[in-house]
């Protein structure tokens, strides 16, 4: 590594893809939102595992149909022989109806017995859900603000060239960049693939916030260092010096932590498939933006109040 | 020489290290010493005993199983007594799940903002409707009062099945009584057919009878009567009221002088035994009355209509065959020396006082004896056990609350019940027919208390009293109250996962750890050659303290939390690849290796820790925020990170000392991912 990457003078061009991907994630916020799961909105979730002759998915939705429930009724192929149906929050009584229903609508093609197995179901109140809800904003919340307040304390030693509450906030900064992205890259599968968000969805966010957070210090840890023993003429460069220094370790790091999450990526189970995807996002994301945001966006404050 | 001691302390170090991780991961896993303890035993025939740990804590989406979350309606109940009262529904609904057999249920209170909850967690149940229609049920609470109905009669029905049941067995007896008699292997048909659990397998030998075996004496009498000289098989079969028995005696023996008799008994009051007699001088006096009227011919109306034994209505006093040392001597020295026919004088035991009429003697035989049994029913067996409570009227619908008050007096704990007004006068009925009698109060079917009722109760208060401490006066109170306020309960939320499901994604996340372990494994050594075996060898130390503390804390492990341990995995090189890149740096700009390392650890040092730190603050939010799902993450992941610093640092520290000795370390820089140009 000889030669050094020019990656902060060629700052407006990250800054800028950054913001176009916010601002796209923005759009897809706004159109379709996110698709929340039952664990926010409240609602009941059945999946089910054919054990012979699996039934198309407009015969279920039909045979259901007979029921007259109330409320949207989805029904979802899984990837194993069965189905994931959703429906409004139902009592244990419409449960079991569902089930029994089921299992007559469909019984096994040889001996007319059981065809049916229950796999998972989960019925969530809507008070649960709305608990819920506020809760994960709490944790969202308190998470930034002891990250900020770490980080602020972390960097109490050096206030040149600038305060150190500064690197708190661009850390921020770029937590949000890797959130927000993350949240349009989730609008997006929601709409698409009806990829629904729930709790394992927030633990993720949260995750994200944390680890992504880390690559960011380790950037800021260098600055430190080198503001202590570097001539200080030339803040840019010493950023720039930085950031070439630890690029090797940030995308390392991030590799290593990739190549788990894609191994459960692909050899786990369904259930947790969309929460490991958002910690990929995440982890992606937040290497990027220790790199190409966070260090440039020191350097144009630093330009920013020099003036 | 200072080196060389530093060098052993580092060499020391790293085998404890090594050695403690071994037995961790031997901990962790069983089977991977187990088979190997298994076959040095086959081979060389030894036995050296296997090891055993504790099991992984598997969360309910692992091993299937169902969480539900109840709310308490709590509008009706008083600020204040809501806590009392949701403790009360779950132990309710504790007692009820245990009932249904499911292992280590967890079923606990949780309250949040003004909502008071109970969470219920079955693992490994198959009928979730059930459990829930079990929880669901009102708390059950029941006065009952002694009952006086009569046992049921039989049921034609039932009549006909006893009567089949006992001609079974005495064809079979039959059967088995001819096999036995024509010579059949007395053993065998004992082994095949005796229903007497304690000698089937024994030959059926009971052992020796001498005449004074209670539970033997049919079977003693009709050998006797059989008169046999030599040991045989009796021809007859005894049916002894219980059922049938084949007898064969093994040896005969002369045995000691028998007699039979009966006798009259007046007691008096401080004889042993008995109640309410008269005093001892009149008791003296009735007696000496009785002797004087006595005759053989009358005796037995005697006794039936004086004698103060129990019983002795029924059985005239009859004391049947009997030998020495069976009755208190006064009584066999004056049997054993009067004449047949007779009736003696007055005689006096710690019982009272005495008339026996002997009625006859013998001679003594010792049998030594087997049998084969066949039992046979009767009503008794068929009927249920009387219940000896019956419901009243009165039940938990009555009843107001309960409370915990103090005995004024003693200032013993007791419980305060008020009941509403149709209460009041259902309890004074009940009370009132019940003086000097006990009610007992049934909550879920199980007796809880069984005062006695001193007099009738009216305005509606009741104390139950009982030899009963503070804390279980509370408890009875809390059920009371749960039984009396049936606090309405909703199931909010549920969640279950199915045991195939579980165990398919228990599999699949292990599978998608070891390949995450292989891919970190791979990468590392190809990237950083020799400090990445040795990262290879610190990321397998970490997995086996890591493993070890989540069977020894223990933590529940969830899909999620797997995930989160997984996370950790790639975290854990995290300061490895810091501490690596550090390390070139430092030996790029040509220090020699040794103070290469410590320059590389001390740089490293503050990243690692504020990286660190900043996730661990998420994990204790996370596990602060917790559901079940997030909480095993956040404690799998903030673990995993606590024990990775250890291991990174302590452990590669060590294990890069370790080989700063080796010789010419210039020329080994390739193995410490540097190229030369």
């Amino acid at each position: 590594m000889n030669k050094m990457l020019n990656i902060i003078s060629k700052k407006n061009i990250w800054l800028s893809i950054s913001g176009v991907f916010i601002a796209v994630s923005l759009v897809f916020l706004i159109i379709w939102g996110l698709n929340l799961g039952i664990d926010f909105t409240g609602g009941s979730l059945l999946e089910v595992r054919f054990t012979e002759s699996v039934p198309a998915p407009d015969q279920v939705k039909s045979s259901l149909a007979e029921l007259g429930l109330e409320g949207e009724v989805t029904v979802q192929p899984t990837e194993q022989v069965g189905y994931i149906i959703r429906f409004q929050d139902i009592t244990e009584e419409t449960h079991q109806e569902i089930v029994s229903k089921l299992k007559d609508s469909f019984p096994a093609t040889e001996d007319g017995g059981v065809n049916l197995e229950e796999e998972r179901f989960e019925a969530i109140g809507p008070s649960i859900g709305q608990e819920l809800r506020s809760r994960a904003i709490y944790a969202i919340l308190i998470v930034l603000i002891a990250i900020v307040a770490y980080i602020a304390w972390a960097f109490r030693k050096i206030s040149w060239p600038i305060k150190s509450w500064k690197y708190g906030v661009i850390a921020v900064v770029t937590l949000f960049h890797d959130i927000f992205i993350t949240l349009g890259i989730f609008a997006l599968l929601g709409a698409v693939l009806k990829v629904e968000v729930g709790l394992p969805f927030v633990a993720a966010l949260l995750t994200i916030l944390g680890y992504s957070v880390n690559d960011t210090i380790v950037v800021f840890d260098r600055i430190r260092e080198n503001l202590s023993r570097l001539s200080k003429s030339d803040f840019e460069g010493l950023v720039n010096r930085s950031v070439n220094e630890t690029i090797t370790r940030s995308i390392n790091t991030s590799l290593t932590t990739l190549l788990v999450l894609l191994a459960i990526f692909f050899f786990g189970g369904v259930t947790i498939k969309y929460f490991i995807l958002a910690l990929i996002c995440g982890v992606a994301l937040g290497t990027y933006s220790s790199i190409f945001v966070a260090s440039p966006l020191l350097v144009v404050w630093e330009r920013f109040s020099r003036k | 020489m200072a080196k060389m001691k530093e060098k052993t302390r580092v060499r020391l170090w790293l085998v404890l290290i090594i050695v403690v991780a071994l037995f961790f991961g031997v901990y962790d896993y069983p089977p991977i010493l187990n088979k190997g303890i298994e076959g040095f035993n086959k081979t060389f025939h030894t036995s050296i005993s296997t090891v055993s740990s504790r099991p992984f804590t598997l969360g309910l989406d692992l091993q299937g199983g169902t969480h539900l979350v109840y709310e308490a309606d709590t509008s009706d109940i008083d600020s204040g007594e809501e806590g009392s009262a949701v403790e009360g529904v779950r132990d309710v609904i504790e007692r009820r799940v245990n009932s249904l057999g499911v292992a280590e249920p967890i079923v606990q209170t949780n309250q949040v903002g003004d909502k008071w909850r109970v969470i219920v967690e079955l693992a490994g149940i198959k009928d979730v409707n059930e459990a829930i229609n079990a929880i669901g049920e009102t708390p059950l609470l029941e006065f009952k009062e002694e009952s006086d109905t009569p046992a049921r009669t039989l049921t034609a029905e039932e009549k006909n099945d006893l009567l089949i049941f006992n001609k079974n067995a005495e064809a079979l007896a039959n059967l088995v009584l001819d096999n036995a008699v024509a010579g059949g292997d007395f053993s065998e048909l004992a082994a095949g057919n005796s229903d007497d659990l304690l000698t089937k397998d024994k030959g059926g030998r009971i052992g020796i009878l001498t005449g004074n075996e209670p539970e033997y004496e049919a079977i003693y009498e009709l050998i006797t009567s059989q008169k046999i000289t030599e040991p045989t098989v009796l021809k007859k079969l005894l049916d002894d009221g219980n059922g049938y028995n084949i007898v064969n005696v093994n040896e005969i023996k002369a045995g000691d002088e028998q007699v039979k008799a009966s006798h009259l008994l007046i007691c008096y009051n401080g004889a042993t035994g008995c109640t309410d007699g008269p005093s001892k001088e009149e008791a003296e006096a009735k007696i000496r009355e009785l002797k004087a009227l006595a005759t053989p011919d009358n005796f037995s109306d005697l006794v039936k209509e004086h004698s103060s034994e129990p019983g002795a209505s029924v059985n005239a006093g009859d004391l049947g065959w009997f030998g020495r040392g069976v009755m208190v001597s006064d009584f066999e020295d004056a049997v054993f020396n009067m004449e047949t026919g007779q009736i003696s004088d007055v005689i006096e035991t710690e019982f009272g006082f005495h008339l026996i009429f002997k009625e006859g003697v013998r001679q003594g035989q010792n049998y030594d004896v087997s049998r084969i049994f066949i039992d046979t029913k009767t009503e008794a067996d068929i009927l249920p056990p009387i219940d000896k409570w019956k419901n009243t009227e009165l039940s938990g619908k009555h009843l107001d609350r309960a409370w915990v008050a103090f005995d004024q007096t003693s200032g013993a704990p007791q419980v305060s019940l008020q009941f509403n007004e149709e209460g009041d006068r259902l309890f004074g009925e009940v009370t009132e027919r019940n003086i000097g009698k006990p009610v007992a109060i049934y909550l879920d079917g199980v007796a809880i208390s069984i005062p006695v009722v001193n007099e009738k109760i009216t305005g509606g208060e009741a104390v139950i009293t009982g030899s009963f401490d503070l804390v279980e006066a509370r408890l009875l109170s809390q059920r009371l109250n749960a039984g009396a306020l049936p606090v309405p309960i909703e199931l909010v939320s549920q969640q279950t996962v199915g045991a195939t499901l579980g165990h398919e994604s228990l599999t699949k996340s292990l599978f998608a750890a070891l390949i995450g372990l292989l891919l970190v494994a791979l990468f590392m050594i190809v990237y950083y050659r020799l400090p990445g075996i040795m990262a290879v060898i610190v990321l397998l130390i970490y997995t086996s303290i890591l493993l070890f503390l989540f069977k020894l804390i223990p933590v529940t492990l969830t899909l999620a939390g797997i995930a989160g341990f997984i996370l950790s995995i790639g975290m854990a090189v995290d300061a490895n690849v810091l501490i690596f890149e550090r390390l070139k740096e430092e030996l790029k700009t040509g220090k020699p290796l040794g103070s290469a390392v410590d320059e590389g650890f001390k740089r490293a040092w503050p990243s690692i820790r504020d990286g660190n730190a900043s996730t661990l603050i998420t994990c204790f939010i996370l596990a602060w925020f917790g559901t079940s799902m997030i909480k095993g993450f956040a404690i799998t992941l903030g673990v995993g990170i606590m024990v990775s610093m250890f291991s990174a640092i302590v452990v590669t520290s060590y294990l890069l000392k370790q080989f700063m000795g080796m010789k010419d370390s210039k020329k080994n820089l390739f193995w410490f991912g540097i190229n030369k140009k």
